[in-house]
């Protein structure tokens, strides 16, 4: 897999997104809350890259300021040879085709007054001509496609279940043939049951429509499961990026190795086995990073030098990046031995 | 215990008989309105309300304007209601026959009430609805209008309006157009505040859709429940509005008149014994106004199931 020389579908440059904090009588800007402060990563095409990290670190943000939902602090974003960054919303609208979203809450993702049909029908309302018919028939061939009768296009959305609705929303994003779909923990809202019909489903669509995807999810084993690369945050930063097992079996990060650690582990000897790291304190505020690296407050292997600067998000083993003060002579030596194998997964 | 084979399938081939258009939530909410008993009686007394203004006039025997001088002067004793002499509600203290001046003042008063309440839905729940989904600056400055626009006095406007441009139901009609929808529209921008965070506009926007269609198909349809209910309330509101501009006799002008208008003229009999003058209009006027509270509770109790 990792021989094929692939292109990024998506390549993402030091994208920042960045709350602004007003207050006071006049509502004056006292600060800002930073979401998302300098994300760097690509994604390849037909891979997944899976972003985890634990709640407020930043996924959903990204995701969507991926996709342009918001307004971005700063940053270039190329989906498919395409700088969208800096473009207004307005002109935004005729590129949305290529990239869809899937939604963490299938029931309030799904408009109430309206049916199935409806709901799937209108991205091709909006973006494609064609009769009526034509459009119907391709809202059945969706259906089709993700497992939903097409009896049930006349239905509304509480008529279902959870499941089915993850469903609709799915066909939902397929309607335009998009070649990238950030999924925003698309089942964390789901039974452990639907939750592996759905992936299963995304994985299936994946390869019948050659789809990308920016799996958003906070549940390891099951990026561990879909994901191609892993892309690991904290507090507004990717921490760590790397293919999914050696990111699993060599975790270079502090934090990675905290969180891989906090897996629960099925068998009951191995669990003993292994060692449970525990991080003290809290995550500190986004808002006011501590100097220096973000994690330096919590890293059981801190370092002077980690408190004053900020560490490079780098390349310190061919395909894995990481972000850490650990790794500084490793560097050369790393990118001496990489070679060209390395360059590949640069650019 | 176990379900036995065939039954299984009888089951799945029922399924597969049920391409059944499912039923949306307006449809739920019409049958919960429908077993609300108060709400479907006084939905039937509007009905026969409306009918009775819109078809009473039929059944008169006088014209509301015509004056029977006959009877001048001796109203108390030959202008009581009576079928005989075909006053079915008597006649007022000019002779007129008040049953056809109570089916047209009827008529006029829902006309306004209905009037209001259509301009108050149009024109404040879009307007609402844009300065609520844009945010920011847009909705500040739209926002800022509407209180501008409320803290003007508006009766003592209205009454300034009625005696510079003259007396005429298109004044009455225009001046309560200007304030009906002022409550609506914040009441809409504060409903689309919390619809335009939901997934589903974020899903419409991540899909492209155009703001203007993003209003019009997922925000109003949802703050559809609110502003109906509110629109029921506001109806009797707009019927006392203008019963009290003709109560102080600058609203609707004679020889045309309103439910409002007659109760002022009945009002001023009443003290002599001409009861009749005022019981019948008034008891219009509040069978309208109870039948639209009422109504207008049983909406909100089928359009908000939450509350119940």
């Amino acid at each position: 897999m990792f021989d094929e020389v692939k292109k990024p579908l998506v390549s993402v440059r030091d994208l920042k997104m960045h709350f602004p904090i007003y207050a006071g009588l006049l509502r004056r800007r006292v600060g800002e809350v930073k979401a998302v402060d300098g994300v760097s990563f690509d994604v390849m095409e037909g891979e997944t890259l899976g972003l985890v990290g634990e709640s407020g670190c930043g996924k959903s943000t990204c995701g969507r300021a991926v996709l342009r939902l918001y307004d971005i602090t700063s940053g270039s974003i190329q989906i498919d040879n395409r700088e969208i960054g800096p473009t207004p919303q307005s002109q935004l609208r005729s590129m949305r085709p290529t990239m869809q979203m899937v939604f963490q809450d299938p029931q309030a993702s799904l408009n109430p007054r309206m049916t199935v049909e409806d709901i799937i029908k209108e991205p091709l309302d909006e973006h494609t001509k064609g009769t009526d018919a034509e459009k119907r028939e391709k809202v059945g061939e969706l259906m089709d496609a993700v497992g939903l009768n097409r009896k049930f296009a006349k239905r509304y959305p509480h008529a279902f279940s959870g499941g089915q609705r993850q469903r609709i929303g799915i066909a939902r994003a397929l309607a335009l043939n998009p070649k990238f779909i950030v999924c925003d923990e698309p089942i964390a809202a789901l039974d452990v049951s639907i939750q592996a019909q759905v992936v299963n489903l995304l994985e299936d669509l994946q390869e019948q429509f050659g789809l990308t995807y920016l799996f958003i999810s906070h549940d390891l084993s099951m990026v561990r499961h879909i994901a191609t690369r892993v892309a690991v945050m904290y507090l507004g930063k990717i921490v760590e990026l790397a293919p999914r097992e050696a990111l699993y079996a060599d975790p270079l990060h502090p934090y990675t190795k905290a969180l891989l650690s906090a897996v629960p582990e099925p068998d009951p000897s191995l669990a003993r086995a292994t060692e449970r790291i525990i991080l003290q304190g809290d995550v500190p505020s986004p808002s006011n990073p501590p100097k220096g690296c973000n994690f330096c407050t919590r890293c059981p292997s801190v370092m002077d030098i980690c408190k004053d600067v900020e560490p490079d998000y780098r390349e310190v083993r061919p395909g894995r990046f990481t972000a850490c003060h650990l790794y500084n002579e490793t560097t050369d030596a790393a990118d001496a031995t990489a070679g060209h194998e390395a360059e590949e997964h640069t650019t | 215990m176990l379900p036995n084979r065939a039954a299984v399938e009888g089951v799945a081939d029922q399924m597969a008989l049920a391409e059944v258009k499912g039923r949306s939530l307006w449809a739920d909410a019409r049958i919960r309105f429908f077993r609300n008993r108060a709400a479907v009686i006084s939905l039937v007394m509007l009905g026969l309300v409306a009918a009775f203004a819109l078809f009473g006039g039929m059944f008169a025997q006088y014209e509301p304007d015509f004056v029977n001088f006959s009877l001048i002067g001796s109203n108390a004793y030959l202008g009581v209601p009576s079928i005989e002499t075909g006053h079915y509600f008597g006649t007022d203290s000019n002779g007129r026959d008040l049953f056809a001046r109570t089916a047209m003042g009827t008529g006029i008063s829902l006309m306004v009430g209905v009037v209001g309440a259509l301009v108050a839905v149009i024109v404040g729940t879009l307007y609402g609805a844009t300065a609520g989904y844009y945010g920011g600056r847009v909705d500040g400055i739209m926002m800022r209008i509407v209180d501008v626009l409320m803290s003007i006095p508006f009766m003592f406007v209205l009454i300034l309006m009625l005696v510079i441009f003259g007396r005429s139901i298109f004044m009455l009609f225009l001046g309560i157009g200007l304030i009906s929808w002022l409550d609506m529209a914040r009441i809409a921008r504060g409903q689309t505040l919390t619809i335009k965070n939901k997934e589903f506009v974020e899903v419409a926007v991540a899909t492209g859709v155009r703001p203007s269609k993003i209003i019009l198909r997922h925000i109003v349809p949802n703050l559809l429940g609110i502003v109906i209910v509110y629109a029921t309330l506001l109806v009797p509101n707009m019927i006392i509005f203008e019963s009290f501009i003709s109560f102080l006799g600058l609203g609707v002008q004679e020889p045309a008149t309103s439910l409002g208008a007659l109760i002022n003229e009945g009002s001023r009999t009443m003290q002599f014994g001409y009861m009749w003058q005022i019981s019948f209009p008034l008891f219009f006027f509040v069978l309208t106004i109870f039948a639209f509270f009422f109504v207008g509770d049983g909406l909100r109790d089928a359009l908000d199931p939450k509350d119940r």
